[in-house]
């Protein structure tokens, strides 16, 4: 990696507000975080869930407050950042094949104009791998299952070889398999330093997943380890009384 | 200002207009909510060929029937294909208008004049209204407006929640072939009299215009009505003045809709500072469909 | 006698070239739904054609700058959510047709322009059509072939394009300055109802063949050109309008392929091969 302070911050957010026309949709937003850090967004719709995650693609403007990315602000970082977009904001009857998505992640090396070449394809290849969607590469990706787009998106941002990881709800709508193969590419990932920043309502995977959690509705109101933040008190006051704590401890929402 | 329509033909052409002007408020604004702006201008095109069909089997008088039979044909058929089908439905809209205006442009081209058939089908011929067309007019004005009010409220369900509609035991594939006939009778009113320019105008632009200045939607189809009549009374006085006074043929069609247009452009900036104000409450939610490009 | 002196035989030579430019821009069109779009150009596109000509510079020049107008401000509108763009689209059109159409009508003869604005009249193209459609062609397709890339991107995933470092809006106004180049250069020779038929029909007919954009492509160019051609055999032969029975060809491709490619695909298919890459 280039030598640029890779060393601590992947991401620095202090006192960040974040919205669309002046009016914030976020407020008070604080993270600090480091290569290989896992961080879990959670928060009843319309938090600002996605909003976060795209004001650190630099899509959305910081209102007020500081915000690093990879040591610059965010729009100068985002060729180094990879984003797995909700499923369902796709044009999935859109002409493409999975590979032809999946190369879509090198499309920033390549540029728009020079033909591929067989690095770009092993990658592809590989990426595809990981996610067990090898034998798809030629596969309509309209023909794909919900999980399998999802897998597919995931191989595409790996395909850039990303530093740090957005995913916005990567679960929703994904089958059992589909959520296996994606936890443990995101291990993976993780282990060898790539930070991620997933969105989910999914709490058991987000604690599962995840080394911190931030708890989002309208503010942050909380950041950290996931027992200390995934508590039935935390969760009351920012999703407004919907949490209910069940005996073996795990918590569980319901949304009015 | 007013001495001019005391003209017979300049009353008679305000007076279909004024009663066109009462159909297309509240029409257009159902065409505006549920973006119906394409199957409009396609409809305008597709009743040609009953035109065409109806003037050769009955002569003058076979041609409201020709094209009533046209735009129904039309309105089932399109509302055929946007309900899933092989081809998204604004492809659809595209190959069915042009094909059936083929049809009656084939129809036409055998016959030696066919120039001036289709600019009276583009401009119409709205000073030479006769009282006679004024009547069939005012008759399908209130059947449109008939309809409009029994299903007015299914109409308004079915837009703005499809799902929920459904779910509450309203037909929805029923009530799209609906406004899509309502859609098909107004132009079959229109067209003969008026040109297709100006009837797709009226179906899209009063709404368009109104929605600059209000959400509400009776008030939309209010404002609509009083839009296209300022209009109307404008266009034909201005294409009468100038063509009187200054001696430049101004056809009263295109004026009217230019006047229309005018005002479209004239409220878009109100419209961009209503949604900039409301934008910050809506923006979390609004998701953009893939197509948004061009809705 | 020079081959390009028949009337004929320069018509054959420009439904070629339009039909394979109306495909070419018609995939674009299908995929993204810009149908009425196209339609709106077609006619906001009118007036300029008409000042150009009643001031005296080239009627393409004038179709060019209007066109520009509407594509931009198509663009402007649609970045806008809370704005309603069909019903924008539709305003424009009938603005644009209104004042082409009262343009016309200022000039004497106007019942002859117009028509030939609406159905076109293929039969007397000139030679000068000819080379305007031919550099319209070969500049589109190296515009479309040089921003392959992030056209596919921008289409399938807007928001991914954006993350990835795109400029969605430059790119939607790219596509929407070829596809209106296009209109631009075809509707003097074919007219609006059949430039819109060309530019929708062959591209929705390939549609149904693949779900490769490159052999879409290839397949909306060959259907253009051969609707273009069978509807002007046929034309000829039973002595109808050029532009109505090329357009009507152009729906039968169409009707065609979407019966026979349902047939086809209705067979069992093989499993998915092992694949090569390509991009």
């Amino acid at each position: 990696m280039d030598g640029v302070a890779v060393a601590d911050a992947t991401l620095r957010y202090a006192q960040v507000s974040v919205g669309y026309h002046g009016t914030p949709v976020l407020t008070d937003v604080n993270l600090d975080l480091t290569p290989g850090q896992r961080l879990a967004l959670i928060g009843p719709n319309g938090a600002g869930k996605s909003t976060l995650i795209k004001s650190i693609l630099g899509l959305v403007p910081v209102l007020a407050g500081t915000s690093t990315v990879l040591g610059r602000t965010p729009s100068q970082a985002r060729a180094l950042i990879g984003y797995v977009p909700q499923t369902d904001s796709l044009d999935a009857d859109f002409p493409v094949t999975a590979g032809q998505v999946v190369m879509m992640g090198r499309y920033r090396r390549i540029g728009w104009w020079r033909p591929t070449r067989s690095a770009d394809r092993r990658r592809v290849h590989e990426a595809l791998d990981r996610l067990g969607l090898a034998d798809h590469a030629r596969t309509h990706f309209g023909v794909l299952s919900g999980g399998q787009r999802q897998r597919v998106l995931l191989a595409r941002a790996i395909a850039a070889e990303p530093r740090l990881l957005l995913l916005d709800e990567p679960f929703n709508g994904v089958d059992a398999v589909s959520q296996e193969a994606i936890l443990s590419v995101l291990r993976d990932l993780s282990a060898v330093g790539t930070t991620l920043v997933l969105s989910t309502h999914d709490l058991t995977v987000a604690r599962e997943l995840a080394d911190t959690v931030c708890v989002l509705n309208g503010r942050q109101w909380a950041v950290g380890p996931p027992d200390e933040t995934v508590t039935a008190d935390t969760l009351r006051r920012a999703y407004g009384g919907h949490a209910i704590e069940l005996r073996d401890g795990r918590t569980v929402l319901v949304e009015p | 200002m007013i001495e001019p329509f005391t003209v017979p033909f300049m009353g008679r052409a305000l007076a279909e207009l004024a009663l066109l002007a009462l159909i297309c408020g509240p029409v257009s604004v159902f065409v505006f909510a549920r973006r119906l702006s394409f199957v409009s201008d396609a409809l305008t095109h597709t009743v040609f060929p009953g035109v065409v069909i109806g003037f050769l089997a009955g002569g003058i008088e076979g041609i409201v029937v020709g094209a009533l039979v046209a735009g129904i044909l039309t309105a089932v058929v399109l509302t055929l294909f946007s309900r899933g089908g092989a081809l998204s439905d604004d492809a659809s809209t595209a190959v069915v208008l042009t094909a059936m205006f083929s049809i009656g442009v084939v129809l036409v081209s055998r016959r030696s004049s066919y120039t001036s058939d289709l600019t009276s089908f583009l401009f119409g011929r709205i000073l030479t209204v006769t009282p006679r067309q004024i009547a069939e007019t005012a008759v399908l004005a209130v059947v449109i407006l008939g309809l409009l009010l029994i299903s007015a409220r299914a109409l308004i369900f079915r837009t703005f929640d499809p799902a929920g509609a459904a779910a509450a035991g309203f037909r929805t594939a029923w009530l799209d072939l609906l406004l899509n006939i309502i859609v098909a009778l107004v132009v079959v009113a229109a067209v003969r009299a008026v040109g297709t320019i100006l009837v797709v105008a009226l179906l899209i632009v009063p709404a368009a215009t109104a929605r600059m200045l209000t959400t509400r939607l009776s008030l939309m189809a209010m404002i609509g009505t009083g839009l296209t009549l300022v209009a109307a009374y404008g266009g034909l006085l201005a294409s009468w003045t100038a063509s009187v006074d200054y001696g430049i043929s101004l056809t009263s069609a295109s004026a009217v809709v230019l006047l229309l247009v005018l005002a479209y452009l004239l409220l878009l900036p109100l419209g961009a500072l209503r949604a900039r104000r409301n934008h910050g409450r809506i923006a979390s939610n609004a998701r953009r469909s893939p197509h948004e490009l061009v809705g | 006698m020079n081959w390009w002196d028949d009337a004929l035989h320069r018509a054959t030579a420009e439904v070629l070239l339009a039909g394979a430019l109306a495909g070419l821009v018609g995939v674009h069109v299908v995929l993204r739904r810009l149908s009425f779009f196209t339609m709106a150009l077609t006619h906001a596109t009118f007036p300029g054609v008409v000042a150009a000509s009643i001031i005296g510079v080239n009627i393409v020049v004038g179709g060019v700058v209007a066109g520009a107008i509407v594509a931009l401000g198509v663009a402007a509108l649609s970045r806008h959510r809370s704005q309603n763009t069909a019903a924008a689209t539709g305003v424009m059109l009938s603005g644009g047709f209104a004042l082409g159409a009262g343009l016309v009508a200022t000039q004497n003869g106007f019942s002859r322009d117009l028509t030939s604005f609406l159905v076109g009249s293929i039969l007397t193209v000139s030679p000068q059509d000819l080379v305007t459609t031919a550099v319209a062609l070969v500049v589109v397709a190296a515009v479309l072939l040089a921003c392959a890339r992030p056209l596919r991107y921008t289409g399938f995933d807007r928001v991914g394009a954006q993350a990835a470092g795109f400029a969605t809006g430059v790119w939607d106004v790219v596509l929407l300055l070829a596809i209106q180049v296009a209109v631009v250069t075809i509707v003097p020779a074919i007219g609006t109802i059949l430039a819109l038929a060309l530019i929708v029909a062959p591209a929705a007919a390939a549609r149904q063949w693949s779900h490769r954009l490159s052999v879409i492509t290839a397949l909306a160019v060959t259907f253009g050109a051969l609707g273009g051609l069978g509807g002007l055999y046929a034309s000829s032969r039973w002595d109808v309008a050029a532009g109505a029975s090329i357009t009507l060809t152009a729906t039968a491709v169409l009707a065609l392929s979407t019966v026979l490619s349902r047939l086809v695909r209705s067979r069992p298919t093989a499993a998915a091969r092992p694949q090569a890459l390509a991009a």
